[in-house]
C-alpha cells in the first residue's frame, strides 16, 4: 500500500517537474492559477500577420526537406520561441495577464511546429 | 483516439488542397486559428460575377478532425451564393463527420473560416465599407 502511495506521488511530481521546465504549460499553469482561462476563441484575422507567419512556416515543413534546411527552421522557432517566453516573463512580472494569455496562445502555434520539425528529423 | 472513417476519409483524400491568388478580386481568404490547440486553417473562395462561389481552396495544419472539417466545409461552398454560404453552421459540419465532442471546435473553426473568407470577399468588393470593429 506504501508502495502505491510511493508511486502516485512519485507520478504526480514528475508531472509537476515536466509542466514546470516548459514555458509554454507553466505558463499556462501560472494563468489557470490566477484564475485566468487560456485562450479558447478562434483567432481571426485580427492577427493576420502573426496566422500568416506560422501558415508560412508549416507550409515550408510539409515540403520534402533536406536537414539543413529543417535546422534553418529549427533554429528559427527556437529564436521564436525564446522571445515569447521572454515577453511572457515580462507580462507576468507586471502583472497584465491578458496579454501573457494572448502571447502564451502565439507559443501554442510554435510548439505545434516544434513537434512537427521533431518528428521530420532523422533520428541521430 | 479513433476517427471516424468519414474523417479518416478526408484526411486520406482531401478534396480541395491549395490555394487561389489571394490578389484576385474576387477572391476572399480566411485565415484563423485555434489558440487553445494551435490549429491553423485557411479558407479561399472564388465568387462569380453573379455572386456564386465556383471555386474554394484549403490548407490546414492540425488535427484530422480539423482537416476533415475544413475539407468538407470546400466543398460545402462550392455552388452556394455567398449568402448560403453564411448560413452553414458548425454543427451540420460536425453531424455530418460525426465528430465526438472533444472534437466540436474544428468545426467550430472551419465554419470560422468560411464567415472569415466570405468577409474578405465582400470587403474587397466594396472597399469603402468599414470593417466591423471586433
Amino acid at each position: 500500500k506504501e508502495q502505491y502511495y510511493s508511486e502516485q506521488h512519485s507520478s504526480l511530481i514528475n508531472k509537476a517537474y515536466q509542466t514546470l521546465l516548459n514555458p509554454l504549460s507553466r505558463g499556462l499553469y501560472l494563468l489557470e492559477l490566477n484564475g485566468v482561462e487560456p485562450a479558447q476563441e478562434t483567432d481571426c484575422d485580427a492577427d493576420s500577420v502573426f496566422l500568416t507567419e506560422i501558415m508560412e512556416i508549416n507550409e515550408k515543413l510539409a515540403e520534402p526537406k533536406n536537414q539543413d534546411i529543417l535546422e534553418e527552421i529549427e533554429t528559427l522557432i527556437k529564436v521564436k520561441q525564446e522571445e515569447l517566453t521572454k515577453e511572457v516573463t515580462a507580462a507576468f512580472e507586471r502583472d497584465d495577464l491578458q496579454e501573457a494569455k494572448k502571447l502564451l496562445a502565439k507559443m501554442k502555434y510554435f510548439a505545434n511546429l516544434e513537434d512537427k520539425l521533431k518528428s521530420k528529423k532523422i533520428p541521430s | 483516439l479513433g476517427y471516424h472513417k468519414k474523417v479518416v476519409d478526408h484526411y486520406e483524400n482531401p478534396r480541395n488542397v491549395g490555394s487561389l491568388d489571394r490578389n484576385a478580386k474576387n477572391v476572399g481568404t480566411g485565415l484563423v486559428g485555434a489558440p487553445a490547440c494551435g490549429d491553423v486553417m485557411k479558407l479561399q473562395v472564388e465568387v462569380d460575377e453573379n455572386g456564386k462561389i465556383v471555386d474554394a481552396r484549403f490548407k490546414t495544419f492540425g488535427c484530422g478532425s480539423a482537416i476533415a472539417s475544413s475539407s468538407l466545409a470546400t466543398e460545402w461552398v462550392k455552388g452556394k451564393t455567398v449568402d448560403e454560404a453564411l448560413k452553414i453552421k458548425n454543427t451540420d459540419i460536425a453531424k455530418e463527420l460525426c465528430l465526438p465532442p472533444v472534437k466540436l471546435h474544428c468545426s467550430m473553426l472551419a465554419e470560422d473560416a468560411i464567415k472569415a473568407a466570405l468577409a474578405d470577399y465582400k470587403l474587397k468588393q466594396d472597399p469603402k465599407k468599414e470593417e466591423p470593429e471586433k
